[in-house]
């Protein structure tokens, strides 16, 4: 189907059954109907894992990864003066610092690379699932198809790595929370069709159940129930009507889910094999844990993972009030599970074909809604003089810089990639990088075409729009 | 360049003849060598020796100067290094052969079988690497393009065509100038546009419109009226193939005659005409409204057509289907529903021979069920769904109630689509498109997605493409697009170009003008306008595509594929435009078309098969029906028919009954904002007031996400532990005049915070014959800290507890038995749900942009659904408990109504045996559930044969 040629397809298809192989010979996954453009050249790839840290709700770079000049709590400071609430911290890396509160994270720069002139989209009045939908997809919504989320692409042209663990894996994030619409529509494969769909876990302590028998279900009644359909199936009067592929397409997917489900590969999902200590370590809550099973599914044959801290409006991330006490709480949650992820990878050996992102949909700040020179309706309510400790922090949503963290994969180590001004605006004024070479260096990594698109009515959808998107070769070594 | 290396170079551009000479020996040599073959004529041996000597000296010789050809010349690429590495192992392979052929001759080697074989394989690698050569030089398509390909055929034939008509005619007419205008402009689409049209200006040259082929490009103006010889166009088009200036490009030059054309057109003075130009195929907008064909033994007009297709075919008709499996395919069809044993067995003994048709005009009577069937389909095309992207911030509205309501009086389609077009409040939703919040792409502004979603859902064309820039695909142009847009803009749009303005103004008007004109003042009297413009009889082209959509709906394949480019071929268009004629004919009425073709045995016909999917795709020949799965709704309906409720909820309601659902739930708060509750266990507390009438009855219905304990004045009154279930409790006994207190322990399970809500109702019945409603979601009290056991007693001191916190209902929709009256238990048709992640699985489409084909391939994620899901699992759960209940616990009882439940038939013998040897004799609950799975997941209940 694509010529995309690397070490890990290759050991995809050593470890496929030749059963499952014949049987993948008879059918035609419908995406294939799609034309894929013709690849030119086998490309090399560092990376076949992408694990995707998602800062959900809009994390501010000047609280976090990009400080400035560092002004303290006082009743009645002036709100313009506010740039960081919270003071420098060093990190490993010479010359670079971090805000305070992620010392775990700096100490694992010298493993990685900072971009700090990450330009979101310009989508005018916010609502951040739109942004989100930008950044997952590379597409700015409504479309007038359905686009599929970076984890969809990457499943669709790389297929499982481990044929037991499902290629796009989305961890954190509920759908009963609000805006939970606007969630669904881009935790999706979109045109390329169900099967490339991402694999839900949100809560991570329960992944297990996901890849187990129903609940209340042993293993012999789960296996005795498959032998009974089996039977059934296979002496069914109908076997004489209809075309064999249709039936065999259903069947062996059935087949696929049972062995997947009665697999002891599984265990892969079970964060009580980890010992009490790690556990314990990642265990900040469920970012963190969702941590702790991103490292077994990268280590394990995980192809896309992704880790988010959960949107819900005006909750996490997204502090619209209390900024400073509730951005210091979202650190205490992100930084020793993430720093920890990194040096097991590290140490395992596994951060070399593994490209870790961590990234938010925008930036905040306490003035500024949007970027500079635009008037955006609805900007929260931000005192020219703070005279209450719930109106000091970033509220407002800022589009025009922000920072995105990558390690492994052939990431450069200890990289620093652009920069933002380090006066208000706090905008990114080196390298600016925007969303479409953000997808690119990812499929670059793992030697994904950046020409791949498929027909879809009658025109060609890219990976990225017009597969006009560059990957930054200056993040890699 | 560097002194000696135009040596190299002149040796590398030798490369293309010295390849030549080793292809001609060595096949020479192999054709010699097979002569050989048996000891026979071995006299030739000693000429092969040498025609291999000297093959192999040319191959080793071309290896070198295509290498000095590739490193002067600068070739890279794919193609190049595969042809280098091809070439390479001629030559290797070929001096191996010689070896061998000399260690043959000396008898070192018993026979010549291994120099054969190396011989072969030397010029199987020749012919390999010649073949990737010529790629190269004239282009990959070379081999293939003398296939089949109509379009190309077409034209040249037409340009030939044109060049002999006009080549001596002195002074060409208006007309004939016209049409050599046209003829030269469809050469400039071929093989011109791709760089030169307005979509992509290389080199500031545009040749698709008039303006541009005059203005010229960056060296000047390209044509001199009248004088081919000093118009730059003609003499770039008119170079050596290898000219580095040749047009189109180097290595794909146009055809003399295309040439000859545009010589002819330039000398006769360059005129353009007014027409425009369609360079793709493009169906007529009328019908053809065939005759009915006379000589065939067939009564059924639909059966006529076919009779003469397949004759065309050569196709003999096939078997119809039997009454079990007709009966199973038009009930699923129709309403969507299997038929329940009696009524299957009823037909089946039914002897009187229009039974089939009696049947079909039933199950379209059957206004309920119809609806609710084919609203899913509808839902599709509209983009109708009652949740989704857009309806946070009020950008979408549902047609829902319009929808249903006009599929149950069955509307007229002419109406319909009047009224989605000039709409009403109810059906302006369809109009309205989807608005996220913020700025948007050009191409996606709601008035060009009307534009876009008309052209797709009505009239099956592709508006989307043409909405960025001229379309690639259609001869549709951004033109055209924003005209139409336009009848739906109150402003003056302006075109974008890939979201690039171009200061161009859009001018209203419709894709097919000749419908009639739609401009005019404000937006409401163009969209008057244009819904009656589109609903003509003279647009065939609509009627075309909606009966082609039903087509498909029930033969699996439409008539023309895909259904939304029906500028496509179809298998054949008598049928098609006949039945589209007979639709406008009987008045628009969508049961008629559908009945029309259901009683044909055209429908009725056994399935087909294929071996794979392809074959239904391309070179399509319709010999019947194909096998289809279940829709995600019927595949829900199916469940809720026959085991248990599959969704205890709707989100709309036909019967417009208004609940106030609204659960409530202890107010849960973080930094200040109401948040998921946390699991756990919640107190709730109620004081109310009963008159002095007596009560005759006092009923109160519960309903809780996910357990509750209810208390009415200290007594415990009741416990349940499923959100899905309604229980309906008679209270009178614990009630008195005066203050009465109802208190509830609320559990919310789980792992993280998660929606919990109580859903409460209480109706008391009194002596006199009123009726007091006791509100459901008001007055409550709660609070997540263990209460004293007073707490559930009249007199307990709830000051300290919070006022609970109204949850609403978007989690769980309106459970359809929260109702005081007794009646049957009632059905959620799966087409009323919300979409849930089962159905999603399923392959219900997220309707945020038109579907009009689903996704039936079997993926891994919705078998995961449907082994572990735990939703299908506590349904089954479910159903297992009521099939004990109702139908006691003999295996072969239960297999035996399962059997004929969901699949129309007993089990045989053979798998009545499998059944019993699983489970024995009596079933308990596990063995009746797992036996519900096992025949729900078989291919024969997924599948319409």
């Amino acid at each position: 189907m694509n010529a995309v040629d690397n070490k890990s397809r290759r050991e995809f298809i050593k470890k496929m059954t030749a059963a499952s192989l014949s049987a993948a010979a008879t059918t035609i996954p419908t995406a294939n109907f799609l034309s894929s453009c013709s690849r030119t050249e086998a490309l090399a790839s560092k990376a076949d894992t992408v694990i995707l840290l998602w800062m959900a709700g809009g994390m501010a770079h000047t609280e976090t990864f990009d400080p400035k000049a560092y002004v303290p709590y006082e009743k009645g400071v002036e709100s313009k003066r506010v740039l960081s609430t919270f003071p420098k911290s060093p990190t490993i890396v010479d010359g670079l610092h971090f805000s305070e509160g992620l010392e775990g994270i700096g100490s694992v720069m010298d493993k990685g690379a900072i971009i700090r002139s990450y330009k979101s989209a310009d989508l005018g009045h916010i609502l951040h699932t739109r942004h989100q939908y930008h950044w997952h997809t590379c597409y700015e919504p409504p479309q007038s198809v359905q686009a599929p989320h970076i984890g969809a692409w990457i499943a669709k042209e790389l297929g499982p790595l481990n044929d037991v663990i499902p290629p796009f894996i989305a961890m954190g994030q509920r759908f009963t929370v609000g805006e939970a619409e606007e969630l669904k529509a881009f935790h999706s494969a979109g045109f390329l069709g169900t099967e490339f769909g991402p694999f839900l876990i949100p809560d991570p302590s329960t992944g297990l159940d996901s890849v187990r028998p129903p609940k209340g279900m042993t293993m012999k009644r789960f296996e005795a129930r498959y032998k009974l359909y089996k039977e059934l199936a296979n002496n069914s009067r109908v076997l004489e009507n209809g075309s064999d592929y249709q039936r065999e397409s259903l069947m062996r997917s059935m087949e696929q889910s049972y062995r997947l489900l009665n697999s002891p590969e599984a265990k892969v999902f079970d964060l009580s094999e980890e010992s009490k200590e790690t556990y314990d370590t990642y265990n900040t809550g469920r970012f963190g844990l969702g941590c702790l099973l991103a490292k077994r599914l990268a280590m394990n044959g995980g192809r896309f993972i992704s880790v988010s801290t959960e949107y819900e409006p005006f909750l996490g991330w997204d502090t619209h009030e209390n900024g400073h006490l509730r951005a210091a709480k979202m650190k205490e949650l992100i930084d020793r599970p993430i720093a920890q992820l990194i040096k097991d990878l590290a140490e395992s050996g596994h951060l070399d074909h593994t490209l870790i992102i961590l990234a938010s949909e925008f930036s905040r700040d306490a003035i500024m809604e949007g970027r500079p020179g635009l008037k955006v309706k609805d900007q929260v309510n931000q005192p020219d003089v703070i005279e209450d400790e719930k109106f000091y922090g970033m509220h407002r949503h800022f589009t025009d810089g922000s920072s995105v963290l990558m390690w492994g994969g052939g990431i450069k180590k200890g990289l620093v990639y652009g920069k933002t001004a380090d006066e208000r605006p706090c905008s990114s004024i080196e390298n600016p990088v925007v969303i479409d070479q953000i997808h690119q260096s990812v499929y670059h990594a793992l030697g994904i075409d950046s020409q791949t698109n498929y027909t879809i009515e009658g025109r060609p959808f890219y990976t990225t729009p017009d597969g006009h998107g560059k990957p930054i070769l200056d993040l890699f070594t | 360049m560097e002194e000696g290396q135009w040596i190299l170079q002149l040796l590398g551009r030798l490369h293309p003849m010295v390849v030549h000479f080793p292809i001609g020996l060595l096949v020479v040599a192999l054709f010699f060598e097979s002569l050989t073959i048996g000891g026979k004529r071995n006299s030739l041996r000693e000429g092969i020796k040498w025609m291999l000597y000297a093959g192999v000296v040319f191959a080793i010789l071309s290896v070198i100067f295509g290498w000095f050809l590739k490193t002067q010349d600068d070739y890279s690429g794919l193609l190049v290094q595969n042809h280098q590495n091809f070439g390479i192992a001629t030559a290797v392979i070929s001096i191996f052969s010689l070896f061998l052929l000399e260690r043959s001759i000396k008898g070192k080697l018993k026979d010549f079988l291994l120099y054969r074989i190396s011989l072969a394989i030397t010029v199987l690698l020749l012919i390999i690497a010649g073949h990737l050569g010529s790629s190269l030089t004239h282009g990959e398509d070379f081999l293939t393009s003398v296939f089949l390909n109509e379009e190309s055929d077409y034209d040249n034939e037409k340009t030939a065509l044109l060049l002999s008509r006009f080549k001596d005619v002195d002074s060409l007419s208006i007309v004939q100038q016209d049409e050599l205008n046209l003829g030269v402009r469809a050469i400039f689409a071929h093989n011109c546009y791709q760089c030169h049209s307005e979509n992509k200006r290389k080199g500031e040259l545009t040749l698709d419109n008039k303006e541009g082929v005059y203005a010229g490009g960056e060296s000047g103006v390209v044509i001199v009226e009248g004088k081919p010889d000093k118009s730059e166009l003609f003499r770039r088009i008119s170079l050596s193939p290898n000219d580095d200036e040749v047009m189109p490009k180097k290595g794909k030059v146009l055809k003399p005659d295309e040439i000859a054309l545009v010589k002819l057109w330039i000398k006769n003075g360059a005129h353009w005409s007014d027409q425009a130009l369609k360079v793709f195929p493009e169906a007529d907008l009328a019908l053809t409204k065939p005759e009915l064909p006379k000589n065939t033994p067939e009564k059924h007009p639909v059966d006529q057509l076919i009779d003469v297709y397949f004759k065309k075919n050569e196709i003999s008709w096939p078997d119809t289907v039997d009454d079990h499996a007709f009966v199973r395919r038009v009930y699923l069809d129709v309403v969507g529903l299997l038929p329940n044993p009696d009524e299957v067995s009823e037909f089946v003994g039914n002897r009187n021979p229009n039974k089939r048709d009696e049947l079909i005009n039933q199950l379209l009577n059957d206004s309920t069920n119809y609806t609710q069937h084919w609203l899913t389909f509808w839902n599709d095309l509209l983009r109708n769904d009652y949740s989704g992207p857009g309806f946070i911030t009020g950008g979408r509205k549902q047609i829902t109630n319009w929808l249903y309501e006009s599929l149950e009086q069955n509307k007229p389609y002419d109406q319909m689509v009047k009224e989605l077009i000039n709409p009403s409040v109810e059906s302006e939703g369809f109009i309205k498109g989807i608005q996220w919040r913020g700025v948007v792409n050009a191409s996606q502004r709601t008035e060009m997605q009307a534009a876009q979603n008309i052209g797709q859902s009505l009239l099956g064309v592709n508006v989307k493409c043409a909405s960025c820039h001229n379309s690639f695909v259609s001869n549709l142009t951004l033109d055209q697009s924003y005209g139409f847009a336009a009848i739906f803009a109150d402003s003056v749009l302006e075109l974008n170009r890939c979201d690039k303005p171009i200061g161009k103004m859009a001018k209203v008007s419709f894709l097919y003008p000749e419908l009639g004109d739609v401009d005019a003042a404000t937006v409401m009297e163009r969209l008057a306008l244009l819904s009656e413009v589109i609903v003509k009889p003279e647009n065939g082209r609509m009627y075309r595509t909606l009966v082609n959509r039903i087509w498909q709906k029930f033969m699996g394949r439409g008539i023309v594929e895909p259904v939304d480019e029906m500028d496509n071929q179809p298998w054949d268009a008598n049928v098609l435009d006949w039945l589209a004629s007979d639709f406008i004919a009987s008045g628009y009425n969508l049961k008629h078309l559908m009945r029309q073709i259901l009683t044909s045995k055209t429908y009725q016909l056994s399935t087909v098969k294929y071996s794979n999917q392809v074959e239904i795709k391309s070179d399509y020949v319709f010999q019947g029906p194909i096998v289809r799965r279940l829709s995600a709704e019927q595949f829900s309906d199916a469940v809720s028919q026959t085991i248990a409720p599959m969704y205890p909820t709707v989100e709309y309601d036909p019967l417009g009954n208004i609940m106030k659902d609204k659960r409530f739930w202890h107010r849960e708060v973080k930094f200040d904002r109401t948040v998921l509750p946390e699991p756990g266990i919640r107190y709730f507390r109620q004081q109310i007031r009963i008159p002095q009438n007596t009560i005759k009855k006092a009923q109160v219905l519960i309903s809780v996400d996910h357990a509750y304990t209810l208390f009415i004045n200290g007594n415990e009154v009741a416990k349940g532990a499923n959100w899905r279930e309604v229980d309906k409790i008679e209270v009178s006994k614990y009630l008195f005049p005066g203050n009465n207190t109802i208190a509830i322990i609320g559990h919310n399970e789980g792992t993280i915070a998660n929606p919990a809500g109580i859903l409460f109702g209480m109706r008391l019945y009194l002596e006199n014959g009123k009726e007091i409603d006791i509100d459901s979601d008001k007055n409550w009290k709660s609070t997540d800290v263990l209460p004293d056991t007073e707490w559930v007693q009249i007199n307990f001191d709830d000051s300290d507890w919070k006022e609970t916190q109204n949850y609403g209902s978007a989690n769980w929709g309106k459970l359809v038995e929260f109702s005081f009256d007794d009646g049957e238990q009632q059905i959620a048709r799966a087409s009323l749900v919300k979409q849930h992640p089962f159905m999603k699985a399923l392959g219900r489409p997220s309707r945020e942009n038109v579907t009009t084909t689903r996704d039936e391939q079997a993926t891994l994620l919705q078998a995961l659904e449907l082994t572990n899901g735990e939703y299908f699992n506590t349904v089954l759960n479910e159903g297992a408990t009521q099939w004990l209940n109702t139908i006691g616990n003999k295996s072969e009882e239960i297999a035996e109504t399962l059997y004929l439940k969901l699949l129309g038939r007993k089990p045989t013998p053979k798998e009545m045996k499998i059944i019993i040897d699983a489970f024995g004799s009596t079933a308990d609950k596990e063995t009746v559930q797992d036996l519900f799975w096992s025949v729900l997941i078989l291919p024969e209940f997924q599948f319409i044969y």
